[in-house]
């Protein structure tokens, strides 16, 4: 149903230790954003994709249908970024409307492809943690990083309901399939309505049963799971330490040069 | 193809392929790695005091009655596949509700926005939509926001006395409305235009999401008439629970 949360169940990188992903997919993704570098943001792409295509074993056709999603979002915004109106013509094109000109320089163009490059590559940076890290394990991560114990415990209890409420979500809407319920507009509407009508019913009769299951097994204020002890791997975390330095002097060099 | 002729088409190939893609954008989350390194800072900044009055306002209705902490989980599964539901419209595109005005009306706005940040990291992890970095801009535009501001305007219609289904119609596409043009002025400071400046930059980016954001707060404020309308007539019981009956009149 959610595509990401299956495939990372299947990825052969799962049972590495989630600290080692975690501390990579975030620092590459914080010295792609500060660099702002076309070349950092394309290398960091190649090595993400690398990663999760041959390390991972996510198939390569699926990981380039998710790196599509941000696209429409990427597209118009970039558009609203390269166009100005304007009542004199920029150096790169420029298009007559009436008194005004729709117009771009490549000052623009040049900020718009490396906006989308290294956006391109923070993507990758998140697909590599989502696909290679199931969501228990980037919660053990967040619990370990102090996140407060109550956002912790929601989150665990919101994951866990997502897919039943999909579920039931899911089979209402085949049901109202089966039974015409989008044959027009009008029905669609009251399919729609109804369905979340629904789903609301059912997720507060159901947090009363939860309460109810998790109170018959000892819940006194606090959920306790047992952590999966996975010890970092020495060569990994030397690997990952190289990567990161090298990004660092990368973004270094790239800022002064910016900057000079 | 002379070179100007190849440009329009250039231009009109664009401009379809924005209506093609345009209604898959659905909701407007900020995507990953958009930001300057500044702006995701201080948006996360932004955020810090709603999210701790939040988080208090949880903790102390906790403290009253620990039995709610399902409750509040299961709101905060609702917002998300709600918001992962396809809305029906005319043209058959995929747009997805917000669910910013129905979460914010049924469970109030401190509730909304802790759940708001869970939710929003769930979306930018399984779903690709929004990221970490822009997790703070997009924490504000749409779950604090948009959501205080559809609370805002459903218990100021309450408290004029205004239509039921007027108010939750305002309440739920105006949040929308109100998401939409935080969203574009958070991306025009970041990218200030070279003409004109911010203002000129946010003019822009309005125009843009114009086309897919304000059908779509339209459609979602009809949509969510019908739900509220037919939740008060037939779940009272769960609309106790979550704390609207008593609050609503």
């Amino acid at each position: 149903m959610i595509v990401v949360d299956k495939l990372c169940y299947t990825s052969k990188l799962r049972y590495v230790n989630p600290y080692e992903k975690f501390f990579f997919a975030v620092l590459t993704l914080i010295f792609v954003i500060v660099s702002r570098s076309t070349a950092m943001g394309a290398a960091v792409i190649a090595m993400n994709s690398w990663l999760t295509v041959k390390k991972g074993g996510i198939r390569a056709a699926e990981y380039g249908r998710l790196m599509m999603i941000p696209l429409a979002f990427l597209f118009l915004s970039t558009i609203a970024i390269v166009i100005n109106f304007s009542s004199a013509p920029l150096d790169a094109f420029g298009f007559r409307v009436g008194e005004t000109y729709i117009t771009g320089s490549y000052e623009g163009i040049e900020r718009a492809v490396r906006l989308t490059v290294t956006a391109m590559g923070a993507v990758s940076c998140l697909y590599f943690l989502s696909l290679n890290t199931t969501m228990t394990d980037i919660l053990t991560v967040l619990s370990g990083l102090r996140c407060p114990a109550l956002l912790s415990e929601l989150m665990l209890l919101i994951y866990r309901y997502i897919f039943v409420l999909l579920d039931t979500a899911y089979y209402i809407s085949v049901a109202q399939n089966a039974r015409l319920g989008n044959v027009s507009l009008r029905a669609r509407v009251k399919s729609f309505t109804s369905l979340v009508q629904t789903l609301f019913i059912r997720s507060i009769k159901r947090s009363a049963a939860l309460y109810d299951a998790m109170e018959s097994r000892c819940y006194d204020g606090r959920i306790r799971v047992l952590k999966e002890n996975r010890p970092a791997d020495r060569k990994d975390i030397t690997a990952i330490v190289a990567v990161e330095t090298i990004l660092l002097v990368w973004t270094v060099v790239a800022r002064i040069g910016i900057i000079g | 193809m002379t070179k100007r002729q190849r440009r329009t088409v250039i231009a009109l190939a664009a401009f379809a392929a924005v209506f093609a893609l345009g209604p898959a954008a659905g909701a407007m989350h900020i995507m990953e790695g958009y930001l300057t390194p500044t702006y995701c800072v201080v948006w996360g900044i932004v955020c810090i005091p709603f999210l701790a009055a939040g988080i208090f306002s949880v903790r102390k209705t906790l403290e009253k009655n620990r039995k709610t902490i399902t409750l509040i989980a299961m709101a905060g599964a609702f917002i998300f596949v709600i918001s992962s539901l396809k809305i029906p419209s005319v043209t058959g595109s995929c747009s997805h509700m917000t669910g910013t005005g129905l979460g914010a009306i049924l469970f109030g706005p401190a509730a909304v926005s802790v759940l708001g940040i869970i939710v929003l990291l769930f979306q930018a992890v399984l779903l690709a939509h929004g990221g970490l970095t822009t997790l703070g801009a997009n924490t504000f535009s749409m779950a604090i926001a948009g959501p205080f501001v559809s609370y805002g305007v459903y218990r100021l219609c309450g408290a004029l006395k205004v239509n039921r289904k007027v108010s939750v119609f305002l309440a739920a596409a105006l949040g929308d409305v109100f998401t939409y043009c935080v969203t574009s002025i958070q991306l025009a400071v970041a990218y200030p235009s070279e003409v004109g400046g911010v203002w000129a930059s946010a003019v822009k980016f309005l125009g843009v999401f114009a086309p897919t954001q304000l059908p779509l707060a339209a459609i979602e404020g009809i949509l969510t008439v019908l739900i509220v309308i037919g939740l008060e007539s037939f779940a009272k019981p769960e609309l106790k629970a979550v704390g609207f009956v008593k609050e609503g009149r």
